[in-house]
């Protein structure tokens, strides 16, 4: 079956992304696993730019059925993406510590934000 | 090997470091809101990547890009991350240009110093781990139509 290549010809990424699928730069796909020693391996080249294992944010990706391929930039502003969400959900919960005039943050304060914030909205019920 | 969503979480670490540095000094996390944020990250990820798919979908396209991530945060309401991370992705884009090109002159090195013995172990090597990475590649991007 010919579904080797990620390349949709129409898509105007697609020069970009297959440069980043190149496996000599495929570094994200590599969390450290295989013990390569030569220079140009990926494992020890996290991209600074992301705080998050790229690997880790793929696997997540991947979990769900519908998607069959993702380029490396997209690997990368979810990864991006989820960092800023981390930021913001962090930062909104605090201001639920403050006014109980705490200055940890606690699990209820996620809660609050979470139930008093829309874009918070696709968490209700999610968590544990 | 298939693990749960749930199951995939984020490093704990990363996820406390970017806490910590969101927020003013002297404030503290309890394990709990941690916990939360992590499986919230988790979460986001999957519901981005959901939405992001989407838009792949209705544009025919089997590869998730970036301008599909941007069209999910878009749609789950989150503009305020749309010029952040159009910058990361500019800053992201020159990097890996840059790797690409260091990695194909370094190529461009090996091959000429392939008589040196230590160079030629290491050549070969090289080329192996490509190999592998390329099989390992496919294997990952071709995870297919489930």
């Amino acid at each position: 079956m010919a579904a080797t290549a990620p390349a949709a010809p129409a898509e105007s990424e697609v020069d970009r992304s297959r440069a980043e699928d190149d496996p000599r730069s495929a570094e994200p796909e590599e969390d450290g696993g295989n013990g390569q020693a030569g220079p140009t391996a990926g494992a020890q080249q996290q991209h600074r730019l992301a705080k998050l294992p790229l690997s880790r944010i793929k696997a997540l990706m991947k979990a769900d059925p519908d998607v069959s391929l993702a380029s490396q930039e997209s690997v990368f502003i979810i990864a991006k993406a989820t960092e800023l969400f981390v930021e913001m959900i962090a930062k909104d919960a605090l201001v639920y510590a403050q006014q109980g005039k705490r200055k940890t943050l606690q699990r209820k304060d996620l809660d609050n934000a979470i139930e008093a914030i829309d874009e918070f909205a696709f968490l209700e019920g999610t968590l544990d | 090997m298939a693990e749960r969503p749930e199951d995939l979480n984020l490093p704990n670490a990363v996820i406390t470091r970017i806490i910590k540095e969101a927020l003013p000094d002297g404030v503290n996390v309890s394990k709990e809101a941690r916990r939360a944020i992590s499986q919230a990250a988790s979460v986001f990820v999957l519901y981005a990547t959901s939405c992001a798919n989407n838009f792949a979908m209705k544009a025919k396209r089997k590869t998730l890009n970036a301008g599909d991530v941007m069209s999910a945060m878009e749609e789950m309401e989150f503009e305020r991350f749309l010029q952040p991370l159009r910058e990361a992705l500019e800053a992201y884009k020159k990097g890996q240009k840059g790797k690409k090109e260091a990695s194909e002159q370094k190529r461009k090195d090996k091959e000429k110093n392939s008589t040196d013995e230590n160079d030629k172990s290491r050549d070969e090597e090289d080329e192996h781990m490509d190999d592998e990475q390329e099989g390992e590649n496919e294997g990952e991007e071709e995870d297919v139509e489930n």
